[in-house]
């Protein structure tokens, strides 16, 4: 077990990759403060059943990415807990497509608020926490397309590049102090982000990578458990491509 | 165990990266073919050691890389063993630090038969195997160095460069055969080869490294499990970097 015995933020845990990383971190052993917008019946009676199933604790934490004051909250009961922060996640995430003349401010702001400001607000609130123990390791969940680029995705590309961005000077100031800091570019995963893709999109994309299948979000959350473990403790400031070699 | 009953090919497994990467896989329970360029009793023994201590098999493979002759013969013996092959991690590898225009043809030449050239004749040997076998993750060691541009490094960095564009094309060509291929490039790493850098070189990339030290075999080895491992089974034709955060 990868992670055994480590306590783990992971945010966006309702549905694709955020699941995916939920259940994947509980197979590895660790316990879960597990995000999500707002909690509900469905969600609680999972993380209970994924809770037992494992033997770890998963504890729920709702905050809405659009409102501070619920950030802030969360982290107070994130830390009211009293345990150790080793790893956290950023998942969480939305992306409003439009070609650029006719992407709207309020779109951009808003994708901007969600995937990227929020995320560091929230951050900064977890990386306190980790600074006490002098340890810990932060990854969040850029895209190809903010390498890349993509047709239809300024706002989204956008916010995933200053995420990308943010994961290399985050690095270069926590890391002299033990934490790591890591993002990883998933390409196209089956989820329901992704479900809304023209066809025509999505076969493109398959046909200019070298495993021409779209990724599953277990794949890209097997990758964010070796990140998270001490298995890569020499690996920081990097963003992984889990792409399937597109461009390749 | 991340590699139970898998059969993984290393190189260069005498000492440094490749000998811990020998024990990694080891620990998560991979059997594996120990290349190392001859034989002797320390290595043989050595190997032995690893192999009842976690339980798995170590085949030693002991050959020139640069001889093709040899090579071929070793191939044989892969072939004849008909043991699936799941990775094969090509770290044996030569350094050189010389000055651009201090640098011999003789020596930019001898970086790439053995940093390139017999990376690339083996690796096509072995893929065939695992061709057949429609499986396989391949993962080259190459080098910060063929990304960064560091003085001295012309002839290293250049061979190490060519490893990389290489496993893009091995990973774009083998895709649909069920093959992955990977590139991890340390940064500074403490081993043998560091002995050839002046103190004062290391001590200045220690301080342009985000995590302020400098990296174990360990940490190498434990990326080269990761991407054999089907951890990373939509990971294909990157080049990781395990330096940590070198500047």
């Amino acid at each position: 077990m990868l992670l055994a015995g480590k306590t783990a933020v992971i945010t966006g845990c309702l549905q694709g990759i955020g699941q995916a990383t939920l259940v994947a971190f509980a197979r590895q052993g660790a316990n879960l403060f597990a995000c999500v917008q707002q909690e509900d019946e469905a969600f609680l009676a999972f993380i209970r059943d994924l809770s037992e199933e494992h033997g770890v604790s998963i504890t729920p934490v709702s905050f809405d990415l659009l409102d501070d004051a619920s950030i802030k909250n969360a982290a107070m009961t994130i830390q009211k807990a009293k345990q150790p922060i080793d790893i956290l996640v950023n998942v969480a995430g939305i992306t409003l497509d439009a070609l650029f003349p006719m992407v709207t401010l309020a779109q951009m702001q808003k994708t901007f608020t969600i995937n990227f400001f929020s995320q560091m607000v929230f951050t900064q609130y977890m990386t306190r926490l980790m600074l006490r123990n002098k340890r810990g390791s932060i990854i969040n969940i850029a895209s190809i397309s903010g390498l890349d680029g993509n047709v239809g995705q300024l706002s989204y590309s956008a916010s995933k590049a200053a995420m990308v961005a943010a994961t290399k000077t985050l690095s270069a100031e926590l890391a002299p102090q033990g934490i790591r800091v890591n993002a990883v570019a998933p390409g196209v995963i089956k989820t329901a982000m992704t479900e809304n893709l023209p066809e025509s999109v999505v076969a493109e994309k398959m046909a200019a990578a070298a495993i021409s299948r779209p990724g599953l979000a277990e794949e890209v959350a097997n990758t964010l458990c070796w990140l998270a473990s001490d298995a890569a403790s020499y690996v920081t400031g990097q963003v992984i491509r889990v792409d399937g070699g597109i461009g390749h | 165990m991340l590699l139970k009953d898998k059969n993984v090919i290393i190189t260069g497994c005498k000492r440094g990266i490749g000998r811990a990467m020998v024990e990694a896989f080891a620990a998560n329970g991979a059997n594996v073919y120990a290349h190392a360029r001859s034989a002797d009793d320390a290595f043989l023994a050595d190997m032995a050691e690893i192999a009842a201590r976690h339980d798995v098999e170590i085949w030693p493979l002991c050959f020139d890389l640069t001889d093709t002759a040899a090579m071929k013969l070793a191939v044989k013996q892969l072939m004849s063993d008909k043991r699936p092959l799941h990775g094969l991690v090509n770290n044996a590898g030569i350094t050189l630090n010389a000055l651009f225009q201090m640098t011999t043809e003789q020596a930019l030449r001898q970086q790439f038969e053995v940093n390139f050239f017999a990376l690339f004749n083996f690796t096509q040997s072995v893929s065939k195997l695992m061709t057949r076998q429609k499986q396989g993750s391949i993962v080259n060691i190459a080098s910060t160095a063929a990304q960064d541009g560091n003085a001295g490094k012309s002839a290293y960095g250049a061979s190490k460069a060519a490893v990389i564009a290489l496993t893009e094309s091995i990973a774009t060509e083998l895709g649909e055969t069920g093959i992955r291929a990977n590139c991890i490039a340390p940064g500074i790493t403490d081993t043998d080869m560091l002995d050839t850098l002046p103190a004062a070189i290391i001590e200045a990339t220690r301080n342009q490294t985000d995590l302020r030290r400098l990296g174990n075999p360990s940490n190498i080895a434990d990326a080269a499990v990761f991407l054999v491992s089907d951890l990373a089974s939509y990971i294909t034709g990157q080049t990781i970097r395990v330096d940590g955060g070198l500047r």
